[in-house]
This record gives C-alpha cells, structure tokens and sequence, in this order.
C-alpha cells in the first residue's frame, strides 16, 4: 500500500508575507551593519530596533502584481475605448488641458524621482519591512508613471503642450517649482526624504495635491485620467499608511528624533506647500467646469482632515502643528489669483495657455473668495481694457525668484495682499533673497544647500538656457510658438471650434 | 546649522556674481503696482547709470502697464533705506550689490 504524500501546506498571505521580509533578513558577519548600511546614521536619528516598524498591508509580490495587472487591465479598456470613440471631443473645453499639461510637465516626471529613490531605499534601509514596503511603493511609482504617460499621450495627438514634458521638466521656469523640491528631497537622508516624500508629500499634501487633479478631470469629460486617478487611489492609501507608519515608527525609537522630525515636518510642509500654489490657480482658474475652489479643499483636507485629525495625534509624540502654518492659512483666500495672475503675464514663454476669466467665471470667483472684487478683480477689468485696446499683458523681461521654492516673488506680507513680501540673508557675503519667512527659515537652516540652487531667471542670464532672448530660451526649452501664450485665438482653440462646428454640422458622424 | 552629510558639503554658489559675464543681478520692484506680479530682474554692469537704467531697462519693462506715464514720479528705496539717486550716480556707486532689490513707488 502506497500513501499518498500530502499536498503541501498552503501558507497563509500573513506567512508568506513573514518568509518574504523577515525570513530573508540577516545579519552580516563579513562586514559590520554600519558598512552594510552606511546611510542610516549620519541624520541623527536613533533606531534601536527595526523589527518594531509595522507593515501595514503585508503584501507579496504575487498578491501585488495580481491586483496592479486587474486595474491596469480596466485602465487600458477605458484608453482604448476613448481613443477610438474621439472621446477628446467630450472634454469641457480645450483649455481643461492646461491643467493635464502641468500634470504631465510637473508631477509625471516626479512619479520616476519617487520611483528611483524608493527604490534606494529599498536598498538603503536596515529593517527588512520598511525596505519590502519601499520597494512596492517603487514599483507603484514607476507604473503611476506609465500610466500617466500612456493615458495623457491620447491627447498628444491633437493638443498642443505634451510634446516634450520630461525634456522641459529638467529646464522650464515654472518648472523647477516641482523639480526644485523633488531634487531636495532626493539629496538629503533616507530618514529626510521619508518624512519629506512618504509623510509630508504622500500624507499630509497628498489630497490637494493629486484630488484636484483628479476630480478636475471627472468634472470636465477626461475619462481616462479619472480612470489613471482610481487606478493610482489604492496605491495611493498604502503610501499614506507608509508615510504615517514612517514618521510614528522614527518618534517611538528614541525621544532624541522627536527635534529632528519636528524640523523635517517645519520645512517639507513649507516646500510642499509652496509647490501646491501651482494646483492652486489650477483648481480656481484652469478648470471650465469646477470642482472646488483651492479655499474649501485646503480648509476640508488640510486643515480639517491634517490640522484637527493628523496633529492631534501627533501631539502624543511631542510633535505640533508645523511652523508658519497660519500663514498658509491666512493666504487661501488670495493665493491662486496672485499665482494665476502671475502665469497669465508669463505664458508667453509656457507650455500652457491663459485668458482672462469670463463674467462667469469671475461671478464665481466673487462668490468664493471675498477679498476677490477688492484685490483682483481691478486688475482683470484693467486687463479687459487693454486688451479692447489692442494689448495683452505679456512681462517684458524676467521676475526676481524665491532661492528656496523657486517661484517668482509674487507672494505678499502676512496680513496685507498689497504689498510683495520680501524676505533676504546674508551667507558668505553673498546675498539670497525669499518670497517668505518659511523659505528664509529652510534657507538659513542649510544655506550650504540652497546656494546650488538652479534658479532658472539666473542660468538664463549666465547664458547656460540657448540664448540671451526668449525666443533662444523657447527654442532650448522645446517649445512651439503654438504651446503657450493667450488661449482664445490659439491653435486648441481655433481647433477645438472647427471640430465642433464639423461635429455640429455632420450631426455627430 | 549646517548640512548634515556623508562627507565633506561644501559648494561654490551658482548664482555668484563672477557667472555673469561682469554685469550683476538688480531687482526693480514697483511696489505700489500689482499690475507687475513681482519685482523685474536685471543683469547689469556695475558701472551702468541710475539715468541709463531709470531710462533704459526700467522704462522698458514697466512701461507695459497702460496707464504707464512718463511724467509719473517715483520715491526709491534701497535695503529698506530712502535712495536719493542722482542721474550721474553709478549703481555701484549708490550701493547697489549683486541680487539687490531697489523699490519704486509712484506718487
């Protein structure tokens, strides 16, 4: 008699999970840990036991790329089905465009930065559950990349503006605001990029930045990045529960990290704040059909969701609000006029469009924002005359910059929207200027770092940007007469209303 | 308080004067004006003349705002202090550094 071997045990996703971090975890005998991992002490913080970080999720490469393939799957359905339908047509307006242009020019290339740098992390890393987690959230990256480029690629072939977004990520103005802060997180610690990518920006800023992108494009007819958007949500919940794992996992191991950590939020809120200006003037401006205003997401995700949720809980750790976050609160009522008005003066060398808002558009911007008819609303019916006399307000040089966020110096006094805030310090005899007292304080904090800054207005004067005028620049950034300037007249829209009157006259075939 | 780094962290400024070319940067702000979303930045010679540059780079760039005027006046300062330029008087010469910032305002 024959018995038959029993099948083997199925391991339960909790075991296979445990086999794949900790049971593939050693420690080293040839060379010491300090050898091994040799970027996990220089910050400062203490770890005094690495088995203490807890997972989350506990994923495994066969349940991960499971559930990645069944959304790409629903993601390319969705692409293939708008691409043949001409489903660009059922967008809002053309103009809804400009703001998947930032997306692609800004925050795509961003999504390969996280991609790489997770991925040293992976490496980096001393405890085997931090790394696996880094390593997923790599992987997510670099596909939030794919599916960005594949999904924003069908309006490539129509729209102008999509052209060449990785080639001017690396050297357009209002570019190096993203760019700028990414390169920041990525040449400090491992410590500092996880509270500055996987907490500050992937939890704290998370929602107004990636929400309004997101539900912009479901207001407006852009199915496919709705799609990308639902698709990226799920990796997007586990980053957040990596981000708060992260920086709770640094204050329990020592009471010492807590003064680090509270610097790392001060500053990473700051930068990350800062860049949120561009989503600002998007959600208010750039979109036909709105979602929100920039008022009521950042009061419902910063300030109700972070301020009265996340930092009380912090508060056990010692840990407070981040500095400078009244001013932040202070500038919601004016900060996308200001950053709009500032765009709308400088598309003439940008790979998106502008145009003055419509009566209608202006009745919203009245309704949401009070300050609105008395600070900016003059200036547009100033613009409406100039352009009724032949003009259009385009800069005629270039504006002074921040040293920190990089954006031009178009922020104001806490408590008066009058006056431009002008923040300066000395280093080594040399003088830097800032658009804020948080800049200034990340500034003089490690002045080493930001004196390397690559500040566009000053390569551009050093001659390093093709040419000592803007259409030597334009041509170096890549970019076509047609891809930025005013919008009505411009090539979208002049296209935009020809398909549409065909669309019209041919009853929709 | 410095960076803290894996080695030695010492870089040379990549805005330093001695990278343009001779001239340096100045910063004209019109701060009564928000019809210039931010101070202009220009790359000048040390040398150059309040008139040339009141006259040449400043009139340009701000003469874009239509109520522009030539007749208008304007009261100047300099790091915070009043700034009484006379036309003769080189930038250098009325303490204007590299990446200073010279506010205007119109009367």
């Amino acid at each position: 008699m024959t018995i038959a071997p029993k099948a083997p045990r199925k391991l339960s996703m909790k075991d296979r999970y445990s086999a794949l971090t900790r049971d593939l975890d050693w420690d080293p005998t040839y060379v010491t840990a300090e050898e091994m991992y040799p970027f996990t002490s220089f910050e400062g913080i203490k770890i005094h036991d690495w088995s203490k970080w807890e997972d989350p999720f506990r994923l495994t490469v066969d349940a991960y790329t499971k559930y990645q393939a069944e959304k790409d799957k629903r993601l390319y359905a969705v692409l293939d089905g708008f691409a043949q339908s001409q489903g660009h047509l059922s967008l809002t307006d053309a103009s809804y465009l400009n703001a998947m242009k930032l997306f692609i020019q800004g925050v795509s290339p961003l999504e390969y930065q996280a991609h790489r740098h997770f991925a040293y992390l992976a490496r980096h890393l001393n405890g085997p559950g931090p790394r696996f987690a880094s390593l997923c959230q790599s992987l997510d990256e670099l596909r939030h990349l794919q599916t960005e480029v594949h999904t924003l690629s069908n309006y490539n072939k129509y729209y102008t503006g999509f052209h060449s977004y990785l080639h001017q990520h690396d050297r357009v103005w209002y570019l190096s605001v993203p760019k700028s802060f990414f390169d920041d997180a990525v040449s400090a610690g491992p410590f500092e990029f996880l509270i500055a990518i996987g907490f500050s920006f992937e939890y704290l800023l998370t929602n107004l930045l990636f929400v309004p992108f997101m539900s912009g494009a479901s207001f407006n007819g852009d199915l496919p990045t709705m799609t990308f958007g639902f698709s990226a949500q799920s990796d997007e919940s586990r980053h957040m529960t990596l981000g708060l794992e992260a920086i709770k996992f640094l204050l329990e191991q020592d009471e010492a990290n807590v003064p680090i950590v509270q610097h790392w939020i001060d500053k990473w809120f700051w930068r990350g704040y800062r860049v949120t200006a561009l989503i600002a003037q998007m959600l208010d401006y750039m979109l036909p059909r709105k979602v929100m205003s920039w008022k009521e997401a950042f009061e419902l995700y910063f300030e109700q969701q972070m301020l009265n949720g996340l930092f009380q809980d912090l508060a056990f750790y010692g840990i407070t609000p981040p500095k400078f976050v009244e001013q932040a609160m202070e500038e919601k009522e004016i900060l996308s006029h200001q950053v709009y008005w500032t765009l709308y003066q400088f598309s003439h060398a940008a790979s998106f469009t502008t145009s003055v808002p419509t009566d209608e558009h202006m009745e919203w911007l009245s309704a949401n924002y009070p300050k609105f008819d008395e600070y900016f609303k003059p200036l547009w019916d100033k613009e409406k005359r100039n352009l009724a006399a032949g003009g259009r307000h385009f800069a005629r040089g270039l504006p002074e910059l921040c040293t920190v966020c990089q954006i031009p110096m178009l922020f104001t006094e806490p408590g008066d929207p009058t006056t431009i805030c002008q923040r300066a310090s000395e280093f080594e005899g040399e003088h830097f200027n800032f658009c804020s007292d948080g800049c200034k304080n990340i500034f003089d904090h490690e002045p080493e770092k930001y004196v390397q800054a690559w500040l566009p207005v000053h390569q551009i004067f050093q001659g390093n940007c093709g040419g000592a005028t803007i259409p030597d620049v334009l041509a170096w950034y890549k970019m076509t007469p047609d891809d930025g300037g005013e919008y009505l007249g411009s090539l979208d829209n002049k296209n935009w209303l020809e398909w549409h009157d065909m669309a019209e006259k041919t009853g929709g075939n | 308080m410095a960076v803290k780094a894996i080695s030695d962290y010492k870089f040379p400024s990549k805005s330093r004067e001695e990278l343009y070319g001779g001239a340096m940067l100045v910063h004209m702000w019109w701060k009564n004006n928000p019809w210039f979303c931010a101070a202009a930045c220009f790359p000048l010679p040390k040398t150059m003349t309040w008139g040339d540059f009141i006259n040449g780079p400043v009139k340009e760039f701000f003469s874009e705002d239509p109520d522009w005027s030539d007749d208008t006046s304007f009261s100047y300062t300099l790091h915070g202090k009043e700034l009484h330029p006379n036309p003769e008087d080189t930038l250098e010469g009325l303490g204007i550094w590299h990446k200073s910032v010279v506010a205007m305002t119109s009367a």
